[in-house]
């Protein structure tokens, strides 16, 4: 019984290095997408804002799955054949970053216009003014809301099975079915909470130190 | 030396005239309250002459430097304070003072750090280097913000109501670093409710009203003589409302 644990564990953890892949590259770049999407959505430029509220529209109100399918199944249609990590990928990288565009925009819309207002008169230019002061202050405003969003995307990433790609979910999945055993699923949850509650920990932490100003 | 020099000022939002051809001088080391009643434009005025605002037509001279020809290189002959203070909450205070000059004049950081604890001294404000803004009372706040405008060299102060926002009781300490300030024969416009304050320390009043200076003069005639019926009325519920306060 201990040793079919090891095993299983052993064979699961295989699996969530996928998952981990995944979480790595969406967590970067969605968050990369969201602070140029939030910016582009503030900089009142018509077009670019026109064009970036289609984005966070579609991406935000429709399904995850949907958009996974779309990639992986839908695509190739298009004759734009992507392999199950890259799909992948480039779908939760697009969905995030639309989530995170909404976040990251009200956090910076959050600021006090003096804020503008005194880094001007000190002379200081958009980039500093943006990068010294405003996105600093955003981040703290922005914490609760991104936290929900990691957690959100530990539970998100067990999608990736449905288009077969070898994850911590699909792995459980097929010891599962291979030795007829629940004990799989079980190892898998606890996978999951271990990597969720490492996240909230993590956040809680970053929370504390930016609380120091208030 | 002409400091600032503005020639029929105008500005307006939308619809609305705010300013409504504004004109006067200020010498080198004059200090001057702007007075008038709310709306008259007396924000948007202190806010075109450092760029805040977009001024619609009119010349805006700054120590001889046209706004218009040489755009941002003048406004940084300026300081301002403003009502709410707008002090960076992430910063300590020591970190409000030096980040302009480190970052937009590239003082090396020693220096600015020196420079900043010399002005935090003048404004009675030692002790509170490595506190956070949100950790100190209000007047503390508009000393600080006084000092981290005073950090950039500027040679013209504008301060916009910096006492509107405090408690009574701590007025007294914010104008007392103005007073100190105007002793010094730093150039500054002052728009203020403070009438008394404004009688001390001004060289000069204007009165404000409808987007316009209807009143340039010394505060000896103003207060003891106005010119006007409006001002006189002005200055009589002003001064009413404030001995019933205090
Ligand atoms: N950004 C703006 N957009 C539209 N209207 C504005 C704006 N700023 C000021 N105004 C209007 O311009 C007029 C003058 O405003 P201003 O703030 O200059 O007056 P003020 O003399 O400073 O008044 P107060 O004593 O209340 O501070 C007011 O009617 C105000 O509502
Ligand atoms: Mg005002």
């Amino acid at each position: 019984m201990f040793d079919y644990i090891i095993n299983v564990s052993g064979y699961i953890l295989e699996g969530s290095i996928v998952t981990f892949q995944l979480y790595f590259v969406t967590a970067i770049f969605s968050v990369i997408v969201g602070i140029a999407g939030a910016l582009g959505k503030i900089s009142k430029i018509p077009l670019l804002e026109s064009i970036l509220s289609l984005y966070t529209w579609v991406f935000r109100g429709t399904p995850l799955l949907l958009q996974l399918f779309f990639a992986y199944y839908g695509l190739p249609v298009l004759g734009i054949t992507l392999q199950p990590f890259p799909a992948a990928a480039l779908t939760f990288i697009i969905n995030y970053g639309a989530y995170f565009t909404e976040i990251f925009r009200g956090g910076i819309e959050s600021i006090d216009e003096g804020q503008y207002e005194a880094a001007k008169v000190l002379g200081m230019n958009y980039r500093q003014t943006m990068s010294r002061i405003i996105i600093p202050q955003t981040v703290k405003r922005v914490l609760p809301a991104t936290s929900n969003e990691a957690i959100n995307l530990v539970k998100d990433s067990a999608l990736v099975a449905v288009i077969g790609l070898g994850d911590l979910l699909r792995a459980a999945k097929v010891a599962v079915t291979r030795d007829f055993s629940i004990i799989p699923f079980i190892i898998a949850a606890v996978f999951y909470l271990v990597i969720s509650s490492v996240i909230v920990t993590a956040f809680r932490k970053l929370e504390e130190k930016y609380s120091v100003y208030e | 030396m002409e400091m600032i020099k503005a020639k029929n000022i105008y500005k307006s939002f939308g619809e609305l005239e705010v300013l409504s051809g504004v004109s006067f001088n200020v010498n080198q080391g004059e200090a001057i309250s702007i007075i008038g009643p709310s709306g008259s434009g007396k924000s948007t005025l202190l806010r075109s002459l450092i760029g805040l605002e977009e001024i619609n037509s009119g010349e805006l001279y700054i120590e001889g430097i046209s706004i218009k020809e040489s755009g941002k290189k003048a406004y940084e002959k300026m300081g301002m304070v403003f009502q709410g203070f707008n002090l960076f909450p992430h910063k300590t205070v020591l970190e409000n003072l030096i980040e302009a000059p480190v970052v937009v004049k590239g003082e090396k950081k020693a220096e600015a750090q020196a420079k900043a604890e010399e002005l935090l001294k003048k404004v009675g404000l030692s002790d509170k280097v490595d506190s956070y803004p949100a950790q100190l009372s209000g007047g503390q706040k508009q000393r600080v913000a006084i000092a981290r405008a005073l950090a950039m060299e500027p040679d013209i102060m504008l301060f916009d109501e910096p006492t509107s926002s405090l408690d009574p009781e701590l007025v007294g300490e914010v104008l007392t670093v103005i007073r100190d300030l105007a002793e010094e024969n730093i150039t500054m416009l002052i728009v203020t409710h403070e009438m008394g304050f404004a009688r001390d320390v001004s060289d000069r009043v204007f009165f404000m009203d409808h987007g316009k200076i209807i009143s340039d003069t010394v505060p000896e005639k103003i207060f003891v003589n106005p010119e006007s019926e409006r001002i006189k009325s002005f200055l009589t519920k002003i001064l009413s409302q404030t001995n019933s306060s205090h």
